[in-house]
Order: structure tokens, then sequence, then C-alpha cells
């Protein structure tokens, strides 16, 4: 990049706001996901939409590749900049805008950690539902940007159920002013549209969100199970019950193995197959009774012991240890891979066999800790991404998984977007009529192809479609 | 030497990358920038073991120098990486291979070699800092001379007298007790150590204080001179094991934490290994001790006259030794009007002498305990670290408040001496 180029953005971010040292931008070079790396060319981190739109003008002006980034936690390698160009972080927009508690609503900036929006709402009765187990780092832009979820989406809905407003910094360096707290959209829901585009429509710089009301009555349960088929059938069951948990969450004996021996160990039987982490919430009679439903459910698929937690302090830890897994898992090797698959929940028991049989014909190591009321698996496969041939061997077994599902009518991405880890495999679920509509879409928030670009459409239709354009 | 031995190599790869702790570094709060935070710089100490960046690389430097090692997130690494562990290596790696400049490299010197290492010096330095205090001749030092007029002011000499070898129980009696009285505490906070004997005799313990100490090591061990903290190590623990299994009270977090370390310091060290285990062992930090032994013999109410308490933290206690509860229990039972500071286990900045190495960053890191402190609506702050409470002090001076800091210890000694302990013990 040219100095002159590097120096006008310093004028307009400050000394703070600009990184540039080889050294450091080193750390940029990948996300959560370690497996794929590129070192970025520079990171800027503005404080404000006005400095981020004044740099985005820049960077069009100079046709330079834009990738944003919240605290790089994301699992599918969205924030690596594949194509090199800029980085442009949201970790210094951190700043709670307003809070309207009546009208059950906050705006925020970008860059604040979902977990501070809760503990700054929580004296006035009210919560952020979204609760992805990433929370304590992740940023409502990161998690926009991927429409996330979390285990209490499943009676409260993804990350894009709770966006009402964006203030978005487009490709161009305009702002598109989107923030309006109302529930309804009038006219074509670009709101919508933005939530889960994965940085490739520009960079939201202010999110309006939803609140929600501190249920009266919460209840937790941990069943325990000496065989994991049979968690995986007690949520089939609760799900064809029609029984409404706010969360149903499985840990197998790897993963429990991995967070007992963490600081979040959260009491979790050793010598369980699996545990199922059960949350109920609403007013207490109807809480009482979906307990005593879900408890009966487990006690006939075989769960050896149903402990309710007894105090606020109880639950947190049971929580924190759930969301403490993936991390934990980091004592059983140097990396993770973490695949998001959805199945349909009637299948929980067979596709859930299937990556562990994957997983052992390809010498891995997995252990298995999901979502398991939205039918969401996180298989998590364990390796050195120093060895070549662990890594091919981890990328087949994520690709198989994502074919053994698809076949059985489930999908390849609950929550962690496809970013470059899932981009090949788009084709599985999508014919390349959809993939160019899509690409049809971007054109029109991003005719240049420099908002994230490399990510998400499959390599073969972006070609085709860029020779398409070409004057003929 | 080899890139791989610059950095605890084997250390870095526990690290999954998931960043769960970021929104607890001090340096990543200040600035949102990801070498600054802990995935970063472990990102970095990678990258030098495996030959990607140099070791001698200025950001590196100053990425490590910028930390302040306060360990809050190894208290969330579900992955269970030992940062501070890491960040010591680290320096002392990076000691092999850059050349400081020759000013820096004298105060390392004189500071690590000369006066952290021999009674006579550091009683010396602290006449020599309370004179330039005094007179106002800390002016003409520059940098290190504003840093100086910031602290409190260095007590007298008087006030700097060694504790006695030996102090009899006062009450009936349960046991005997090894006390480190440490360096800066001795110079700084003698009252402090008065305090620490007042009430471990108060509850019944001979206490022992091992004459010709120095000092633990702490110090040279988070600012990479890991030799000179292995030297410190041994002479401590031949010093202390002429009190059996005693147990061995600390009253300040820093050495306590770094002391219950001595079998990971010298874990290389065929001789020693066991012994530093064994010492290890017997570390104990005074609220843990005086939790454990007496935790109902300062219920006297003398505590509520100084106010409304509120305590905080010491990174090297909540983060270092997983010591929380202990504190706030002892309080609690003490009668104390209390209240919780919000973030309590997040640095204060003070990071040993980072305060003085790094003035600025130091006082960046304050602002937001001190307005935390503020919001709580407390008149005392309580500490157990010496190193907090003059970042406390000389925080409150600067912002004009007239909030006062103690140690633990001296607000358990002013209930246990009120004349209704006196009647109960
Ligand atoms: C331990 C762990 C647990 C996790 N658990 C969950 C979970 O339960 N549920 C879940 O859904 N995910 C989970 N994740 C994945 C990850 O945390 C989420 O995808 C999260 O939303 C990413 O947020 P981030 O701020 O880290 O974004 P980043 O990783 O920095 O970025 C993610 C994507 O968003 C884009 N982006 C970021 N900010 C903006 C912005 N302001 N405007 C436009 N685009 C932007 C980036 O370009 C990138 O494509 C987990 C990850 C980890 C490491």
């Amino acid at each position: 990049m040219r100095a002159e180029v590097v120096h006008e953005l310093r004028e307009i971010l400050g000394r703070a706001g600009l990184i540039s040292e080889p050294g450091r931008l080193l750390t940029y070079e990948c996300d959560g996901l370690a497996l794929l790396h590129e070192r970025p060319e520079l990171v800027l981190l503005p404080r404000t939409t006005d400095e981020c739109a004044r740099a985005l003008r820049v960077l069009h002006r100079e046709k330079i590749a834009v990738v944003g980034r919240g605290a790089g936690t994301g699992l599918s390698g969205g924030a690596t900049p594949v194509k090199g160009g800029v980085v442009l972080g949201t970790a210094r927009m951190r700043d709670v805008l307003e809070i309207n508690a009546v009208d059950r609503y906050a705006r925020v900036q970008a860059g604040l950690v979902n977990v501070d929006l809760t503990l700054a709402v929580e004296e006035l009765g009210l919560f952020y539902a979204p609760d992805p187990s990433s929370q304590h780092a992740c940023t409502l832009g990161g998690n926009a940007a991927e429409n996330s979820g979390g285990p209490h989406c499943f009676k409260h809905g993804s990350t894009t159920r709770h966006v009402l407003g964006l203030v978005i910094v487009r490709d161009d360096g305009s702002v598109l002013d989107l923030s309006r707290p109302a529930v309804d959209p009038v006219g074509y829901d670009l709101v919508g549209l933005f939530v889960g585009s994965e940085g490739m429509f520009g960079i939201a710089t202010e999110i309006t969100v939803k609140l929600t009301p501190t249920p009266a009555v919460t209840e937790t349960l941990l069943a325990i199970f000496t065989d994991l088929d049979a968690a995986c059938d007690s949520v089939s069951d609760a799900i064809a019950a029609r029984l409404e948990p706010s969360a149903l969450e499985i840990l197998d004996k790897l993963t429990i193995e991995a967070v007992e021996a963490s600081v979040f160990a959260a009491g979790y039987p050793k010598q369980a197959e699996a545990v199922l982490l059960i949350e109920v919430e609403g007013a207490e009679a109807e809480v009482e009774m979906t307990l005593a439903e879900l408890s009966r459910i487990v006690k006939q698929r075989g769960a050896i012991d149903v402990r309710r937690a007894r105090s606020a302090a109880e639950r947190k830890k049971l929580w924190a240890g759930r969301k403490g897994a993936f991390g934990a898992m980091g004592r059983i090797a140097p990396d993770l891979y973490v695949a998001d698959v959805v199945v349909p929940r009637t299948k929980l028991r067979e596709l859930v066999a299937a990556t562990t049989r994957i997983a052992r014909e390809k010498r891995l190591k997995l252990a298995n800790v999901f979502h398991a009321g939205d039918g969401n698996l996180h298989p998590n496969i364990s390796y050195d991404r120093r060895d070549a041939d662990e890594v091919a061997r981890v990328l087949r077994a994520g690709e198989e998984i994502m074919r053994v599902v698809v076949a059985a009518g489930g999908s390849l991405s609950g929550e962690h977007g496809i970013g470059i880890e899932k981009q090949a495999a788009m084709s599985l679920v999508f014919g390349d009529d959809d993939l160019r509509a899509m690409c049809r879409v971007r054109d029109a928030w991003d005719p240049e192809h420099r908002m994230n670009p490399g990510k998400l459409i499959p390599v073969h239709v972006c070609r085709e479609m860029r020779n398409a354009e070409r004057p003929r | 030497m080899q890139p791989a031995e610059l950095v605890d190599y084997a250390k870095t790869l526990d690290c999954i990358h998931c960043g769960l702790c970021l929104r607890t570094c001090p340096t990543y709060r200040l600035t949102g920038a990801e070498p600054s935070s802990p995935r970063g710089r472990i990102y970095l100490m990678r990258a030098v073991a495996e030959g990607q960046l140099e070791a001698s690389d200025a950001t590196y430097r100053g990425e490590l120098d910028f930390c302040l090692a306060c360990r809050h997130c190894e208290s969330v690494c579900p992955a269970g990486v030992r940062f501070g562990e890491m960040i010591e290596s680290a320096r002392a790696g990076l000691s092999a291979v850059q050349h400081r400049p020759v000013l820096a490299r004298l105060a390392r010197w004189f500071g690590f070699e000369l006066v952290l290492r021999s009674r006579w010096w550091l009683s010396a330095s602290a006449s020599a800092m309370r004179f330039a205090q005094r007179t106002g001749m800390a002016r003409l030092l520059g940098r290190w001379g504003e840093a100086l007029l910031a602290m409190p002011l260095v007590p007298p000499r008087s006030e700097r007298a060694p504790l006695a070898a030996t102090h009899g129980a006062r009450a009936p009696r349960r046991g005997s007790v090894a006390m480190l009285e440490g360096c800066a505490m001795r110079e700084l906070y003698g009252r402090v150590n008065r305090a620490t004997v007042q009430v471990l005799t108060g509850i019944g313990f001979d206490t022992h204080v091992p004459a010709e100490h120095v000092c633990c090591g702490a110090l040279h061990a988070h600012n990479g001179e890991l030799d000179a903290a292995r030297d410190l190590a041994r002479a401590t623990i031949a010093a202390f094991e002429a009190f059996g299994d005693d147990a061995i009270v600390t009253n300040s977090a820093g050495c306590g934490a770094h002391m219950k370390g001595y079998g990971q310091l010298l874990r290389d060290d065929a001789r020693w290994r066991e012994r530093a285990q064994r010492f290890s062992r017997r570390v104990v930090d005074f609220s843990e001790f005086v939790a454990a032994h007496a935790p109902t013999a300062f219920s006297t109410g003398a505590v509520r006259e100084l106010g409304t308490l509120t305590y905080d933290d010491p990174c090297h206690l909540c983060h270092g030794q997983q010591v929380r509860a202990q504190p706030r229990t002892l309080l609690e039972l003490a009668g104390a009007r209390r209240v919780e500071l919000a973030d309590a286990e997040a640095c204060c900045g003070s990071a040993g002498i980072y305060s003085l190495l790094r003035p600025a960053d130091s006082r960046a890191v304050f602002e937001g305990k001190l307005a935390a402190f503020e919001a709580s609506g407390a008149d005392v702050l309580v500490t157990a670290n010496p190193g907090c409470h003059m970042q406390w002090e000389s925080g409150f001076k600067r912002a004009g408040s007239r909030a006062r800091v103690l140690h633990l210890a001296e607000v358990l000694a002013c209930a246990l001496d009120a004349p209704a302990a006196r009647r109960d013990g």
C-alpha cells in the first residue's frame, strides 16, 4: 500500500486507530479458525461511524479490499483477509448509545461485546436474548454479520429476530441509516437482508436491538445419561411432544472430561456418557409443568439421574461449563475444528452416530457438544495444525459430515456462517441458479466485490459471473 | 539460542485461539488491539518460536512490555493456558537477545541486582527516595522523579525498622507460623507488617520472621530476570526451612502467588525441585490463614467505625491464587459495612514496577477502577498487596479524594485490639 494512503488514513483515525507494523499485523491473520490465515496489509480501528465512513471513502478510491472484524471469534474464517487488503475492526467502537427500557430496545456501537449489553440492562429487568457460547468475547456486529445463535435461541430465535435497526457504512463510504426501533420494516427489509451477510454488504457501525424481559422463573435441569443415543432420543421426544424449554444442550463424554478439567468445571459427572442441559423459563405454573414432562421423558429414555439447579449460582456454573466447552478442548490438542451442521431433529441419533463414525474412519478425535433442541450439531475435531496429514483428514471429515447431513435433509451451518471454510460446500445445498441470485444481491450492495472478498459464494460461481459481466 | 527456546513453546500450543480472554485484558480494553491481548501475545510468542517473527522485532518487545502480567486471562481461559509463566519466559528470552540502552541496563542492574538483593541497599534507597520526595529534588530526575513524586511519601526510618525475629502468641497458643516480611512491604508499609503480626499473635500463633531474608524474587521473575529469581528462590527456601513445616504466611499477594510457584520455577533444578515443592505447599496468604484458623476472632464492631469498606481483589490473589472469598468473609464476620466494588477482579494498573516504568499506561488502567470506587460509595478501599496499596493511595491523592486505603490486616488488627476483643479472647 502506498505510504501516502497510510498517512491519509492515519490522519483520519489517529495513531491508536491504525496498525501497520508487520509484527502486530500477524495477529490479525486469522479468527477462531486458525487453520486458514492471511496477513492483512493494514488494520484500521475507527472510533465512530464518521471515522469509519471517511476511511472507507479512501479505500474505495484506492480500490482496496476491506474485511470487517469484531472480536475475531468467528469459526468459519469470516474475518480472515484471504485476498489481503485492510482489516477494519470495531474493537474500539463499544459504547452503549441509548437504552429505552419502556420500548425495550438498545442502540449500541457494533463493537460492543455481547454480554456487556446484558450487563448494562440487567438492573432494568431486561436482557439481550441471543447468547452465543462466545458471548463474553464476540461483538454484536459480528453476531449480526453471522446471524449468530446460542443455547437460548431455541426459544428466543437467533440474532435476526432481535436486530431492529442498523447503521451501515457501505463500500463507497456512504452511510445508510436504518436505525428505526420499529418492529415492522416498511418496504424491503434491508436490515433483515444485512443480518447474516458475513461482512460482504458493508460494515455495521451501530445496531439497534430488541431487549427481552427477564423471565419470572428460570429453572435448570441436568439429565445424566450412560448412553449418548438415549440423550439424543429424549430431545427428539421432547420436540415431538411440543415442549418449549428455552434451551436443550447435549455434551458428550469427551467434552465433559475437558470441561471438568478446566476453570469452568461445572460438576458434570465424569462417568456419564452424555449430559442433557435443559432450561425452562416463564411463569411458575407453566415452568413446573414443562419440567415435569421433561423429567418424565428423560427418565423414560434411561437418564440415571436428573438434577435441578438449586440456586442462581449453581445455574450459572452449569452454563459456564457449557459455554467454556469449545475452549476447554484446547486441553486435548492445540487446534479445534468446529463443524456446525443442522440436522432434522427426528434424526439426531443417527446423524450424531454418523459423525462419530466418520471421525473414527479418519483416525480423528471427535467430541460432540451441541444445541440439540435446534438440531444444530457441533462435531468438534481436535487436531494439530502443524501436522499436514492430519489437517487434510480434518478437512475431509468436515466435508463428509456436511454431505451426510445434507443427504439426510439437513444444512451446512446453523450459526457459524459459511466464510471460507464451507464455501465449496455451498454447492451441496444450492444450485448455480440460486448462487447466481445471491451474487446479484451482493452486486447491489458491493458492485466491486471489495467487501470481504473470497467468502461464501463458491469460487466457480464468482468466476462465471465475472466472465458474464465482461463486455462481449 | 534457538527461536523455540526464547519462549515457552509448548505452552503456546495450549491456546486454542477462542478469544474468551480478550475482554478481561486491561491492555486490550485500552486499545482494542489484538496484538495487545493475551491471545495476540501468545500468537506472537508462537510466531517467534516457529521462526515467523524475529524476537528482536520492536513491536514484539513492545507488546510484551505493555502487558501488566495481571493473569486475569488465566481466570477465564477454558484451555488452562498459564499466561503468567509464559510472559515470564518470553521476557527472559527477550533479555537474552535484546540490547537495551546502557542507561536502562544500568537501572535494571541497580534495581534487580543491588537494591532487591540487600537489606542495606533497600533501606538506603528508601531513605534516598524519601529525601528526594520531601525536598522536591525528585523533580530533577525527569520521568522517574515524577513517578516518585506521585507515590505516597516513603515513611520515616523509624517506621521502616525490621520486625523482631520472634513474636509470642498473645492469646491461648495454637501453634507457630513463619512470616514473610518482604522487601517493598517493609520499606513502604511497615505498619501493615506490624498489623499482620498483631493479628497472627492475637489469634494464638507464635510468629517467626527470618532475620536475613530480603526478597522472594517475584519482581525479578515478572520482569524476565529468571536467573536472579531462581537464586532468590533458593535463598528464600533455605531461610524458611529453619521453621520446619510451619505455614509461611504472606501479606503480599504478588509474593504469595510467586512463592506458590517455586516448584514450577525450579522444576529443572534436580537438587532443589523437591525442596521447592515442599516450600510452595507451605505458603498461604494472610487471609487464607486467618479464615482457616480464626475467622470469628474479629466480631467486635470496631470495624464499623472505619466507615463503608470495599474490597479490591489483587490480581495475584484472585487470579494467581484463587483466593476470593476469604477476605470478603473475614470482613463480613468482622462486622464491616461492606459494599462490592464493580469489576473488583480487574487490574488496578500497579503491576509491580509497571507503574514506575509506564506511568501513563498504569494511570489509564487505573481510571476505570477509580470510577468504580466512586460509584461504590465506599470510604475505605481494602487491599492485600503493597503494589495495589500504593497505586490506590497515589490515585486517590491525584484525584483529590479523601478516601483511605487499608490492608486487610490493618482492618482486622483494629477489630482485634478493640476492648471488646480482649474481653472475648
Ligand atoms: C468459544 C466459541 C464459542 C462460540 N459459540 C457460538 C455460539 O454458541 N453460537 C454462534 O452462533 N457462534 C458461536 N461462535 C462463533 C462466533 O463467536 C460468532 O460467529 C460471533 O458472532 C462472531 O463475532 P465476532 O465479533 O468475533 O466476529 P468476527 O469473528 O470478528 O467476524 C465474523 C464475521 O462478521 C463480520 N463482521 C464482524 N463485525 C462486523 C461489522 N461490524 N459489520 C459487518 N461485518 C462484520 C466479519 O467480516 C466476519 O465475516 C463461537 C466461537 C467461539 C470461539
